[in-house]
């Protein structure tokens, strides 16, 4: 099990210098740079040039390339040009709003998903079942920034019911931190919680066929017990894998999300870091995510071994 | 019989002075108080205005900061931070009184030496602030309140540039500190002084209460500037469809550049404020002079002749009242420079005329490069149904479209392209416009018209000014340096706004929150 965890662990680290790699190259293919946002459509060439020397980037690809792979072996993100301030710091500063926003999109996504799932299971082919399988298809074919930008039409500027958007911080209170993140979060997991539903049902329905399930019923056990206490336990696995990527889904949605609902957080850094060309926030937000990624993705794999015994992980 | 006219013509400027004093509540001032909450189309890229050319800088970035002149209602300049001045030497010494008792929002007193380094600053870093300095001899802080700048040769551009609401003046300590670097401090002498920089949520300021106003009733942007609300914040929000949800639903007081075509129904909401701001910007296809089909006058002609406006407007705008079709290289709102004379090749649509130039010109089928970009849907719009007009003669016309970014970058070079379009935004001091510079994409050199621009430079009598004007437009047209296609308005959204002055340079002072 050491040895296991301890290859995992190191295995994050090739993938991150390729993601490292990566997203210094494709940041600096794209057309403009920093320089030129900065100096406005208005600025000459040569004004260009001059500002390019001020901000250290008159400098060949390759020498940045290493610099930054230097920087980073120190645990440095390095820079922002535009927000004056450390990577790290910049990130730090839009956690909050981004994880309240994951989190309650995958509460949301397990808390409709894995019962609507459930039931459909349990219900098989009758109409819930369908009505839920349908409601299920079209939440999987609305892009969310769709179903964003209708609940601001109905709830925040018809009814003026919710904010319509902009985020209020925790310390400003709780009730109004609420508020702010409900239609984000709504948009986010209501999406997500078809694909929930579609895989809770689909294991279910498997595990319902198992002998075993056979036996329990023929002994006697109420359907109830039946399902919730034997055929979950097993199903759920599947649906775990699904949360997890739904995790990691979730965090790419939430780049869209918050710049609907205009939500200072992690998402929002990194588009206004692309738009920008904002170099270091780019590739420090990439690195964040991509080592989120792979550590969700492991702690998945170790949850397994919590809920199935029958897992087991060697060297 | 002459005065009986008059007399008749004077009823309905009488009635239209009773309509407009009529509004009556617009003259009562607007109450104290209050958070004014703007949606801005995106972040400053910084608030240093020195560095940078982006409008939306000095936008958020005036309120605190103030420049030694500002702009009048003709858009012509007039004293902010300085006093007044006298020019002797023969046009070459400009003595810049300051105003005594200015307060920077860190207490200090305005002085020369905080205006001399700014000044300089922003001249040696500035994109329009090169262009001035290059004439400027020396300048100098002769005493605590009096500045000196001594010009190579007479000027008419310098108080237009000292004008310029990118040359904001920061105490000389934040200027000197800063460097080349944007500055890390924001102290100005400004209505409103920084507060806080919360980047994607919002930049907060808030009443300077030592300012020192102007004496003078506002006037355009100059005068008397009295900041009723106690904040502003400006909060970035990139998204079109959110920014007008918002003032909608009553969380903004002011949404930056929704769609035209919303106007129609915005109009019908009662709340909100809808003014179009005529004084914005023309669209035009640069020829590229140096290289390729477009350098031969006469196909420049060829096309000048072509074309019809009124449908390329109205793809490239869409909705009638945002758009006017006129020919002067200035618009009408600038009572100084504008004027039809020179204006001759505009709107021609004559298809023979075009023909036969084109047969003139030896064109045998070239494919024209016109480069534009959907980034700007008007300039693809308008490229669109221009390319359509020109094929209908015999041009042929290969339309690339490419991300702004790109574009920019390709139209520095001659070999790449042979037409692009883009928009031409106000420039108060014709000799400072920047589309009619040699060195400009499209390198449009022109010896009359380079004479003519250097004698606009060293005039400045406006009336002699506007004269060299008319001519530089007759050259203009008869070389077809670019083509015009026409005026382009803007659209401002307010709520709950009292005292809001809508303007080419957006400005929250004298106005405040009703309600």
């Amino acid at each position: 099990m050491k040895t296991y965890l301890l290859r995992r662990a190191l295995a994050i680290i090739p993938v991150m210098l390729v993601v490292a790699t990566v997203s210094f190259v494709l940041i600096r293919l794209a057309p403009g740079d920093p320089a030129s946002v900065l100096a406005g459509p208005d600025a000459t060439t040569e004004d260009l040039a001059q500002l390019r020397t001020a901000l250290g980037m008159d400098q060949p690809l390759p020498v940045q390339l290493v610099k930054w792979y230097a920087r980073l072996a120190q645990g440095d993100l390095g820079q922002s040009i535009f927000l004056r301030r450390p990577v790290v710091q910049a990130v730090v500063e839009r956690l909050e709003p981004t994880l309240l926003l994951t989190l309650w999109g995958t509460v949301l996504s397990i808390l409709i998903g894995v019962p609507a799932g459930i039931v459909s299971a349990r219900y098989h082919n009758t109409a819930v079942d369908q009505s839920f399988m349908a409601l299920a298809l079209l939440g999987l074919s609305i892009p969310n920034f769709l179903l964003g930008l209708l609940m601001i039409l109905v709830f925040g500027v018809w009814l003026g019911w919710l904010p319509v958007s902009g985020y209020v911080p925790l310390d400003e209170g709780v009730w109004r931190n609420l508020r702010s993140l409900l239609m984000p979060a709504v948009s986010l997991g209501l999406v997500q919680s078809a694909l929930v539903a579609r895989i809770t049902r689909s294991s279910m329905l498997d595990v319902l066929r198992e002998q075993y399930i056979l036996s329990s019923r023929a002994k006697g056990l109420s359907e109830r017990a039946v399902v919730y206490k034997h055929a979950l336990k097993n199903a759920i696995i599947p649906t775990l894998t699904v949360i997890g990527i739904t995790v990691a889904l979730l965090i790419g949605g939430a780049v869209i999300i918050e710049t609907v609902f205009n939500i200072p957080g992690v998402g929002r850094l990194i588009i206004s870091a692309v738009l920008r060309r904002d170099y270091p926030v780019v590739q420090g937000v990439v690195l964040l995510i991509a080592l989120t990624y792979t550590v969700i993705n492991l702690l998945v794999d170790l949850a397994y071994l919590v809920i199935d015994p029958r897992i087991r992980y060697t060297g | 019989m002459t005065t009986g006219k008059s007399w008749i013509a004077c009823v309905p400027a009488a009635v239209l002075v009773v309509l407009l004093t009529g509004g009556a509540p617009a003259q009562e001032a607007p109450r104290f108080g209050g958070v004014l909450q703007a949606a801005m189309i995106g972040e400053p890229p910084t608030l240093d205005t020195h560095t940078t050319t982006a409008t939306i800088a000095y936008q958020v970035g005036w309120h605190m900061f103030e420049s030694l002149y500002t702009l009048d209602k003709n858009y012509a300049p007039i004293p902010m931070l300085a006093e007044s001045h006298t020019v002797t030497d023969g046009g070459r010494r400009y003595t810049i009184a300051l105003r005594k008792g200015v307060r920077f929002h860190n207490g200090k007193e305005l002085t020369a030496a905080d205006a001399l380094a700014s000044v300089s600053r922003w001249g040696r870093l500035h994109t329009t602030g090169k262009t001035v300095w290059k004439i400027v001899e020396a300048a100098e802080a002769k005493d605590p309140h009096t500045l000196v700048i001594h010009l190579k040769e007479p000027s008419g551009s310098l108080l237009y540039a000292l004008a310029s609401p990118y040359l904001a003046i920061y105490p000389k300590s934040v200027a000197d500190a800063a460097g080349d670097a944007p500055i890390k401090e924001y102290v100005g002498t400004g209505p409103f002084r920084f507060v806080e920089h919360k980047p994607d949520r919002h930049i907060k300021v808030a009443r300077f209460k030592e300012y020192a106003a102007r004496p003078e009733a506002p006037n355009g942007v100059g005068g008397k500037r009295i900041a009723y609300v106690d904040e502003i914040l400006f909060m970035p929000v990139p998204d079109v469809a959110v920014r007008l949800a918002g003032i909608e639903a009553g969380e903004y007081h002011f949404a930056q550049s929704p769609k035209q075509d919303q106007y129609d129904r915005l109009k019908a909401n009662p709340r909100l404020g809808l003014d179009i701001v005529k004084l914005g910007a023309w669209i035009t296809a640069a020829p590229n002079h140096k290289e390729g089909v477009m350098s031969n006058k006469k196909v420049r002609q060829a096309m000048q002749a072509v074309l019809d406006m009124e449908p390329i407007m109205s793809a490239a705008v869409g909705h009638k009242a945002f758009y006017r079709l006129d020919g002067a290289l200035y618009f009408p709102e600038q009572a100084l420079w504008h004027s039809p004379t020179g204006v001759t090749g505009y709107n021609l649509r004559n298809k023979d005329r075009a023909r036969a130039l084109l047969r003139e010109a030896g064109y045998s089928g070239q494919p024209v490069r016109w480069i534009t970009t959907k980034e700007y849907e008007y300039m693809y719009n308008s490229a669109l149904v221009a390319r359509q007009q020109m094929e209908e003669v015999g041009f042929k016309v290969d339309l690339q479209v490419l991300d702004w970014a790109t574009l920019v970058q390709r139209r520095g070079k001659p070999d790449l392209w042979d037409i692009f379009t883009t928009g031409i935004t106000f420039s108060p001091d014709p000799a400072l416009t920047s589309n009619l510079q040699c060195n400009w994409p499209g390198w449009w050199c022109h010896e009359e018209k380079e004479r003519l621009l250097g004698e606009l430079v060293r005039e400045s009598d406006p009336k002699k000014r506007r004269a060299i004007v008319e001519r530089i437009q007759a050259v203009f047209y008869e070389d077809v340096g670019r083509i015009k296609m026409g005026d382009f308005f803007s659209l401002l959204i307010t709520r709950d706004l009292k005292g809001f002055e809508p303007s080419p340079f957006l400005h929250f002072w004298n106005a405040g929150i009703v309600k």
